[in-house]
Formats: structure tokens, C-alpha cells, sequence
């Protein structure tokens, strides 16, 4: 027993240093000024050295503290995601003005993002159902506070309210589903569910609600149709370094958690030599349910995010139209829909972080998230808006861009699994999509600057920054086979 | 604590009276629980309302006694009952008056909202009585404490620091939330 426990120690180390981490900003946050960003950089160091743990986990393939989380290439790999996501938006907070008039409060903002980063690590990570609902929570938790953390402004505290309302019942509606789950196999632990399943529980109707109930809890932190209608106003309101942390590293965590848990409870071990790659329990089609999921996130994110004119507001529903792409690759229920997904939220979170920073810069310097007052923005900031350009076309997944690779395989995947109305759609709403995304370069290049023309300048530390992710996003655009074969690694799940 | 699923069937014979007088119990005070709960939500005096939900969770702490879990049932009183409702309490009472007497609850969208909950009840009915639950009878034993301080320090370690990282997290939020600096704008 206790040398289960001292094992495990030794194969948690990320989780305990970002805890660590955790403490030691709150104890700096007692002793040091407040005045600058020294809390920042040793935020900063912490992650560093979590980040280091984590690559040094890599090949682990074992199960710890008795089966309630493993720590496998596929846990690695969203943890590596979630890290570097981590790290650029404490290098955003570091430049961001929005937060200045905050800055007595830095300490609880990052020990906030602390506790959001280790529930995160556990989502990843956990196979007991117990864990998988309380990493959830905590990561909600303290979304819901930093969501509302510039409270003076009216929007952020509306947010984050309706942020708390939406998060507290769509939380409540899974541990239902979670109840019910234990309550017909008799097992906490995913494996256990799966065996039980196994033994033939012949209840497909009781399952389904339960699985329903579990998605729509899981839909909320991904914020897929219909469980999306928190994230317009709590990506509007929430500081701009937040609303790119929910939008990149909380959704693609939700996804790495639904991907486990429904892998390994509802995978039917015994046929896997018959039907082929991923067959689930006959009777239990639960993947049809996500492929409409999917399909009605592409059409109503891309379609509503044509009207917006607020920059952040039309990113959150560019995101939904992205998870929507992202599940599309979880419904072929094939180990290339899985390879696909990880290429897709890898590529997603430069493109996404990088325009969710060009966004801050703007607003730092004009005071204003609307695109049209972006007009004539392409002279007096070229750099910022070709990288914005770049940026955009990435998410629209247009060559030679980062985003195009993304697409490709998560459209191979579903096409070579034969759903092929669901790529069709995918596709339509791609097309779709180009034209927003479209209306900010044009905004930015194709008018003149009403009256103020002096060209915008921008200190060298935004710039290093701001190269950090333009560079992935272009390099991964024409030599991607690292982070492919990286992705096919990584496919291995503890106990398959 | 789930476990796994009993094979063998449970001794009726000796225990009859007792789960009869237990099931008697375990009625009385579900509607305990369930009325004063239903009383909580329709009540339009918030003072009412804080009071209602005492009765619901010590209701809920009975109902954790005839499940044989003698520390939780302990646990739900002295945190529950007697620290956050307590707390709810003070909270109202020494809030300005005025400002708890013109607290209005409101309910909109009535048609909708009934319609919802109304079609959510019948769904969680028809799961209740058409699922096949596994079900555990659970043993007599004199107290669950060295158990559960055993399982608390091996099986479920991990969900238990958790747990407490979690509350830390959420101190802090609340503070953050309901505090104001001098110099903030």
C-alpha cells in the first residue's frame, strides 16, 4: 500500500511543483512589492521547472496512486500543451495594460492560474471518476474568478456571473451523469466501468442519459452547440489574457479528459480484432450524438461570429466553430481521428494565442476590441498586422499556414472513415469562415487611417513575443512531421 | 465508498424488522429533506429560506446515518448545519435591514422553466425506476472511522489533497472577489 503511494510520488512531480509553485506566490505575494512584476517572473520560473518535469515524464506508460491517475504519452502531451499555453499567457499578463490597475492583485491572479493549470494537469491525467469530476471543478473555480477579475469593469463581473451560473448547473447536470454511470456498473474507475460494461449491462437507454448528462458537462468547458451560449459574453468580458487561457487551454484539457474517459470506459476491448480500430459497445452510439454536436458548432459558430464586430466576441465563436472541428476528429472514433485532434489543438493553440495577442496589443495601445476601429491599422503596424493576417489564416486553415495541416488531417480522418456529410459541412463552414476572418485584414490594410496616422510602436519584448508564436505557426506549416510523429506517439493511453 | 458489485445475496431473514423500521425512517426523513427543500426554493422571505435548508441538510445527514456512514452524517451536521448555515444566517441578519426586507426573489420566463424542469423530472423518474442498479448491502459495523482514515490515506489520497488545494483555491477566489483595495480604480 505505502509503496504504491511513495511510487506514485516520484511520477507526480508536475503537479507538485505547479502546488509548489502555488505557495510560493502566495508567500512572494506577502513579502515582496507589488508595484512590479517580479511575482510575474517568479510565476514564470515555477511553470519552467513544472514544464521540465513534465518532458521529463515522457515514455512513462503507468498508472498511479492506486489507479486514479495515469501518466502516459497521451497525458504528457496535453500536458506539454497546457504548459507551453501556460507560459504565453504569463508572458501576456506581463504585457498586458489591461491589468494594470490590478496589479495589487497579481498574486491571487496567478496563484488563480496555479490551481486552473494543476486542475487541468489532473483532467488530463485522471482515470476515477472521483478526480475527473474534482479537477473539474477546480479548474472551473477558478475560471469563474478570473473570468470577473478586472471587477470594476461592468462587463468582466456580468461575465463572470453568468459564467458561474451556466459552469455551477452544466457541473451539476455531469455529477448526475457521473451517479448514474457508478450507479449502474458499481465501478469509480474508468477501467472498472469498462469491465462492467464488458460483463454485458443491458440498459443502452440508461447509459445514454448518462453519457448525455456527462457531455453536457463536458460540452460546457469546451463550449460546443448548445452548451455554448456562456462563452460570447464571458470571452468578452473576462481580461484579454484570460479569454485566450479559457479559449486554448481549459477547452483543449476538456477534450484531452472526454477522449479518455470515453475511450476507455466505452471501448469494447474484446472485439478490437473484429470491427477494427475503435469499436465501441453495440447499441451504444454515443459518437452519433457528438457528430451532430459537432456539426451544429461549426454551422452556428461560424454563421453568428459574421456579425460580430467586438474582436474577442467574434474569437469565442470562432472557438466554438473549432471545437466543432476538433470533435469531428473524435467521432471517426479511429486512432487517426485521435492523431488528428492533437495535431489540431497543437497547431490551434499558437494560431489562437497569436491572435488573441495581436488583440491585446491593439487594445493596449487604441483602447478598443471593435474591428472597425482596426481601419488603416496595416500602416501604422505592419508587423502586428501581417502577423495578425498570418495568424487569421491559420484559423481559417488556409496554406501555408500551421492551420492548413490541422485541417487536412482532421478532414482526412473523418473522409477516410466515411463521414462524409460531416466533412462536408466542416467544409462549408470553413468557406464560411474565411470571410470574417477576412473582414479584420481588410479592415487593417484596405483603408485609410481616419485622420490619425502615426505609426504605433511597440517595445522589443512585445516583438520577441510576439515572433515566439508567428514562427510555430508558419515552421509548422511546411515541416510538421515532428509534432505528427509526436501526436502518433503519443496516442498511448495507460490499460489499451 | 462505491465498491464492487456484491455476488452474494444479502440475509433478509434476521434483518427483516430492522430494514422495516429503517425503510420507515429513511421515508420520513426523505420528505423531511425534500419538502423543506421544496419549501427553500418557493419561499419569498430569504430568512425562511436559510432556515428551510437546515432542515433539508440535517435531513440529508439522517439519511447518511441509515446508510451505516456515521462520520459523514457527523461531518454534514458540524460543517454544514452548524458552520455554512450559521454563517448564511449571520450573513442575513447583519446585512442592513432594508436592504433584506425589499430582496425580492423573482421568477421569470415561468412557462418555459416549468416546461424544463417538468420534462427533466420525468426523465430522472423513468431512469430511476427503469435502471437496473447494482446495489450493495451495506454491513453492519460498529463505527466507519478507521476505515475511512485507512482508505483516506492509501485509496483515495490523491482526491483527498486534492480536495484541499481545491478549498485553498477557492478562499482565495473568494477574497479576491469580495474584496476592494485602496487604489484600485
Amino acid at each position: 500500500m505505502v509503496e504504491n503511494i511513495l511510487n506514485s510520488i516520484g511520477h507526480f512531480y508536475p503537479e507538485i511543483s505547479i502546488v509548489v509553485t502555488l505557495c510560493v506566490v502566495i508567500i512572494a505575494d506577502l513579502l515582496l512589492k507589488r508595484e512590479n512584476h517580479t511575482i510575474s517572473w517568479i510565476f514564470l520560473a515555477g511553470l519552467t521547472v513544472t514544464g521540465l518535469l513534465v518532458l521529463q515524464q515522457t515514455g512513462l506508460n503507468t498508472s498511479i496512486f492506486h489507479d486514479m491517475a495515469a501518466v502516459d504519452p497521451f497525458a504528457v502531451f496535453f500536458k506539454v500543451i497546457l504548459i507551453i499555453a501556460s507560459l504565453f499567457i504569463v508572458l501576456f499578463s506581463i504585457n498586458s495594460r489591461e491589468l494594470d490597475p490590478y496589479k495589487s492583485r497579481l498574486g491571487e491572479y496567478y496563484m488563480l492560474i496555479a490551481g486552473m493549470i494543476l486542475g487541468m494537469f489532473l483532467m488530463v491525467g485522471s482515470t476515477n471518476l472521483l478526480l475527473i469530476y474534482l479537477a473539474f471543478e477546480m479548474t472551473s473555480i477558478c475560471s469563474y474568478v478570473l473570468a470577473g477579475f478586472t471587477k470594476r469593469a461592468l462587463k468582466s463581473a456580468e461575465g463572470s456571473i453568468k459564467y458561474i451560473m451556466y459552469g455551477a448547473v452544466s457541473s451539476g447536470i455531469m455529477l448526475y451523469g457521473i451517479s448514474l454511470l457508478i450507479g449502474i456498473t458499481a465501478a469509480t474507475d474508468i477501467y472498472g466501468v469498462n469491465a462492467s460494461l464488458a460483463a454485458g449491462i443491458d440498459q443502452p437507454m440508461i447509459l445514454y442519459i448518462a453519457i448525455l448528462m456527462i457531455i453536457v458537462g463536458i460540452g460546457f468547458k469546451i463550449a460546443v452547440v448548445p452548451f455554448h451560449f456562456w462563452a460570447p459574453d464571458v470571452y468578452e468580458g473576462a481580461p484579454i489574457t484570460i479569454t485566450a487561457f479559457l479559449a486554448v487551454a481549459s477547452k483543449i484539457a476538456a477534450v484531452a479528459l472526454m477522449i479518455r474517459l470515453f475511450k476507455v470506459s466505452f471501448m469494447d476491448t474484446a472485439s478490437v480484432q473484429i470491427i477494427g480500430d475503435w469499436p465501441i459497445f453495440e447499441g451504444l452510439n454515443w459518437n452519433m450524438l457528438l457528430a451532430f454536436m459537432a456539426a451544429l458548432a461549426m454551422i452556428a459558430g461560424n454563421l453568428t461570429a459574421l456579425k460580430q464586430d467586438n474582436i474577442k466576441r467574434m474569437l469565442a465563436y470562432s472557438s466554438i466553430a473549432h471545437a466543432g472541428y476538433i470533435l469531428m476528429g473524435f467521432v471517426v472514433l479511429t486512432d487517426e481521428g485521435i492523431t488528428a485532434i492533437m495535431i489540431y489543438v497543437f497547431m490551434y493553440l499558437f494560431m489562437n494565442l497569436g491572435a488573441f495577442y495581436v488583440a491585446m496589443l491593439f487594445s493596449n495601445k487604441l483602447n478598443t476590441e471593435s474591428i472597425e476601429k482596426y481601419k488603416g491599422l496595416g500602416f501604422r503596424a505592419p508587423m502586428e498586422c501581417i502577423a495578425m493576417t498570418v495568424f487569421l489564416i491559420a484559423l481559417t486553415g488556409l496554406p501555408p499556414t500551421a492551420g492548413f495541416i490541422a485541417k487536412l488531417y482532421i478532414f482526412g480522418a473523418a473522409i477516410s472513415a466515411g463521414w462524409i456529410w460531416l466533412v462536408l459541412i466542416a467544409g462549408i463552414t470553413t468557406v464560411i469562415s474565411l470571410f470574417y476572418y477576412i473582414r479584420v485584414v481588410k479592415n487593417m490594410f484596405f483603408f485609410k487611417s481616419d485622420g490619425i496616422s502615426e505609426p504605433l510602436v511597440f517595445d522589443a519584448g512585445s516583438k520577441v513575443i510576439l515572433f515566439m508564436l508567428l514562427i510555430p505557426v508558419l515552421l509548422f506549416g511546411i515541416y510538421f512531421t515532428p509534432i505528427i510523429e509526436f501526436a502518433r506517439y503519443s496516442l498511448k493511453m495507460f490499460g489499451m | 465508498m462505491p465498491g464492487k458489485p456484491a455476488n452474494d445475496k444479502p440475509t433478509y431473514d434476521e434483518a427483516n424488522r430492522l430494514m422495516e423500521l429503517s425503510a420507515i425512517l429513511f421515508y420520513a426523513f426523505t420528505v423531511l429533506t425534500v419538502g423543506s427543500a421544496a419549501y427553500m426554493v418557493f419561499s419569498k422571505n430569504i430568512v425562511h429560506a436559510a432556515f428551510a435548508l437546515i432542515f433539508s441538510l440535517s435531513g440529508v445527514a439522517a439519511l447518511y446515518v441509515l446508510l451505516y456512514a456515521d462520520f459523514v452524517a457527523a461531518t454534514q451536521i458540524l460543517v454544514y448545519v452548524g458552520g455554512i448555515l450559521i454563517l448564511i444566517l449571520f450573513g442575513i441578519m447583519l446585512t442592513t435591514l432594508d436592504f433584506t426586507e425589499n430582496l425580492k426573489t423573482v421568477t421569470v420566463n415561468m412557462l418555459p422553466a416549468s416546461l424544463l424542469s417538468g420534462a427533466v423530472a420525468v426523465l430522472l423518474l423513468y431512469v430511476f425506476f427503469a435502471a437496473e442498479w447494482t446495489t450493495i448491502v451495506p454491513a453492519d459495523r460498529d463505527g466507519t472511522m478507521y476505515d475511512l482514515g485507512m482508505m483516506l490515506m492509501n485509496e483515495y489520497l490523491l482526491p483527498f489533497q486534492i480536495a484541499g488545494v481545491l478549498l485553498l483555491v477557492a478562499i482565495i477566489g473568494a477574497l479576491l472577489m469580495s474584496t476592494r483595495h485602496k487604489n484600485e480604480p
